[in-house]
């Protein structure tokens, strides 16, 4: 039942998505330009980790402010450590991402053996780590990125991006993780009802501090990638991260509560946002509406969640 | 969560360090020895200007931390406080300088606007079900991307003296006139919540919906009512910001004014309200967000924390919220052997 439900939830926005892209590649030719189509990937690629960051913690019931936060120590931790402490670049992906799990589980292990909503903890940890970020950086970008970082954020193949490879990767191996992998299930079950999960012999401090690595990980991931892509470490790097991040897994049919996401229905939710972001450039609407559409948008979503599940339920009443 | 098994005189025998158990006493304790280490040691502290100017964030911090005090008490949160604040503050500063309405009519104006958006958080968070969390992270959204398509992303400067001289106003050299105005909505709340039907309803549907809703509460309704008592206090926070710049900018709650999250919360977690709902102490948010102005202050008089700040109002709201913890666990376990 849940499972066919999930189904048409993401068939209609690839519905959409398919249309929207037809419609703006017939009144904006622009749309199908190379270039277009480059820009349009690349804002598929960050967005999409930050997305899948938040879903899956989304996924164990709870919410994650802390994304951008993480991803923005990250990129100026994984910057600096190049131009200041000269670490090659390999090591410095390394310490980036080791600092995105112990953040992870930072928030993981507060949260779960504080009892305490993950929303303080992470809003606490979101301030902990803008403010070593900001503390480290006094705000100052560092501009002095190795070649091979910079040419990674510019290389591209034909209308593709390198950037897209990995995030790509990423959405294949989490889908494995979440659909085939144990888990995958048990991240399912404490969402879905952690009493139960508990008492069937699932241990919650485990699923939930692995979900907070996993999300920390990603976050840092972005955070690297989107160092890459501007060439430089931004200390703002972050900063407009929370709205997205739940937008998407919303978007793509996610249930807040826990239990239930959808890999490829956050990524549709990526791509229609995206999309969206593309059309207000090439149809030259002031950007700012981004922020409003993003808005309106959730809203629908919400509504629209709640419409089927008030007709799913009349209906077998 | 037993902790309500036992009568009140019982849980009050056995406690000889009561106060440590009490937020208000240790919160006013903390201030006093905070205040009292500042003086000594940070130089320009008890500075008349340095009074003033804390009076002046302090004041203001109050006021956004009473925002959120009064969504927190139904059990839900409002992230778009900071949203509202600048979007009705905006909409203030239009009324003012484009309409030409006198000063105390365009601030009733943007208080009425603030409550309108806050209303329409309340009506979307009960008519869907859904939780406030996810309808106030979409309307911060809105709001905001609303009023900076609106205004342009451009500044209302030109505002009329009469309003932005209350910014500059201070009492005896120290007290900033904003002082009163917070304290005034502080002693306004207290009756509320302490004194009056409302108030008591409010807070039964916060503790418990269901049992609310089956005593003849329309819990509903006392859910819109906070969440428009919200964005009416967040239009005032607004409101004062705008005096104290001496303009209404966009940018004055940062980015979709999330600026304003961390001391939201700051201040009525620290004075002991609980998010899930049903309990909240006025006095509480307004030490809350005194202590963390105190500590603000003098970190920066110290040279100590220009870009760590962040890092410790992370910590200290941390801090709490485990503290808080570590004394609910220690009380419930007390009890629990009280019962055996």
């Amino acid at each position: 039942m849940r499972r066919s439900l999930l189904n048409i939830d993401w068939l209609g926005l690839l519905a959409i998505a398919i249309a929207g892209s037809m419609a703006l590649a017939w009144y904006k030719p622009a749309f199908l330009s190379t270039h277009n189509l480059y820009v349009l990937m690349l804002g598929f690629s960050l967005s999409v980790l930050v997305a899948l960051s938040q879903m899956v913690i989304i996924a164990i019931g709870q919410m994650n402010l802390a994304v951008g936060a993480i991803g923005g120590m990250v990129a100026i931790i994984f910057a600096g450590s190049m131009e200041v402490l000269g670490l090659p670049v390999p090591v410095a992906v390394l310490l980036g991402i080791l600092i995105g799990v112990i953040a992870g589980f930072i928030n993981g292990y507060i949260t779960v053996k504080s009892g305490i909503s993950a929303f303080v903890i992470t809003l606490a940890t979101l301030s902990i780590f803008k403010g070593i970020n900001l503390g480290i950086t006094e705000a100052q970008p560092f501009y002095a990125i190795p070649d091979v970082v910079k040419q990674l954020g510019n290389a591209r193949l034909g209308p593709v991006p390198y950037l897209l490879f990995l995030p790509l990767a990423i959405v294949v191996l989490l889908t494995i993780l979440m659909t085939r992998s144990v888990i995958g299930k048990q991240i399912l079950a404490v969402g879905a009802n952690p009493n139960a999960a508990s008492l069937s012999g699932i241990s919650l401090t485990r699923v939930v501090v692995i979900a907070h690595i996993i999300s920390g990980s990603l976050a840092a991931i972005a955070g690297m990638l989107t160092v890459a892509r501007l060439q430089m470490g931004d200390p703002m790097i972050g900063n407009d991260w929370l709205l997205i991040s739940f937008a998407a897994p919303v978007i793509g049919g996610a249930v807040l509560t826990g239990g239930s996401v959808s890999v490829i229905g956050t990524c549709l939710g990526v791509v229609v946002i995206t999309l969206i972001s593309n059309a207000l450039v090439l149809l030259e609407v002031d950007p700012y509406y981004v922020q409003l559409l993003l808005g309106l948008l959730i809203l629908s979503a919400v509504g629209l969640n709640r419409y089927r599940e008030v007709r799913q339920r009349r209906a077998s009443a | 969560m037993t902790s309500h098994t036992t009568t009140p005189t019982e849980a009050s025998r056995f406690r000889p360090f009561a106060f440590l158990t009490s937020n208000i006493t240790g919160l006013v304790l903390l201030i006093a020895l905070l205040a009292t280490f500042y003086s000594m040691y940070a130089t320009g502290f008890t500075s008349k200007f340095n009074l003033y100017t804390m009076g002046r964030v302090m004041a203001i911090d109050i006021v956004i931390g009473f925002a959120m005090m009064v969504v927190l008490v139904t059990g839900g949160l409002n992230l778009a406080v900071g949203a509202i604040g600048v979007a009705a503050a905006m909409f203030g500063g239009w009324a003012m300088e484009s309409l030409g309405l006198h000063w105390g009519f365009g601030a009733l104006l943007a208080l009425a606007f603030g409550g309108v958006l806050g209303a329409i958080n309340g009506l979307a968070t009960v008519k869907t079900g859904v939780h406030s969390f996810v309808i106030t992270l979409a309307t911060m959204s809105v709001y905001f991307g609303a009023m900076i398509v609106l205004t342009e992303a451009e500044a209302f400067r030109a505002l009329p003296k009469d309003f932005t001289v209350i910014g500059k106003t201070r009492y005896y050299g120290f007290v900033s006139a904003l002082l009163p105005i917070a304290l005034a909505t502080g002693a306004i709340l207290l009756v509320l919540f302490r004194y009056t039907a409302l108030g008591r309803k409010i807070k039964a549907a916060g503790a418990n919906p269901r049992a609310a809703e089956l005593s003849g509460i329309a819990v509903g309704n006392t859910v819109v009512f906070c969440h428009c008592l919200s964005g009416v206090l967040a239009a005032l926070a607004g409101l004062m910001l705008t005096a104290r710049n001496g303009a209404a900018l966009p940018s004055m709650a940062g980015h979709v004014g999330q600026d304003w999250l961390l001391p939201s919360f700051l201040a009525p977690v620290l004075g002991g309200t609980l998010l899930t709902g049903g309990t909240l102490s006025v006095v509480g948010t307004a030490l809350g967000a005194i202590l963390v102005s105190v500590i603000t202050t003098g970190l920066l008089l110290m040279k100590f924390a220009d870009f760590w700040l962040n890092l410790f109002l992370g910590l200290i709201l941390l801090a709490a919220v485990l503290l808080d913890r570590v004394r609910s666990v220690y009380a419930a376990r007390r009890q629990q052997m009280q019962v055996d």
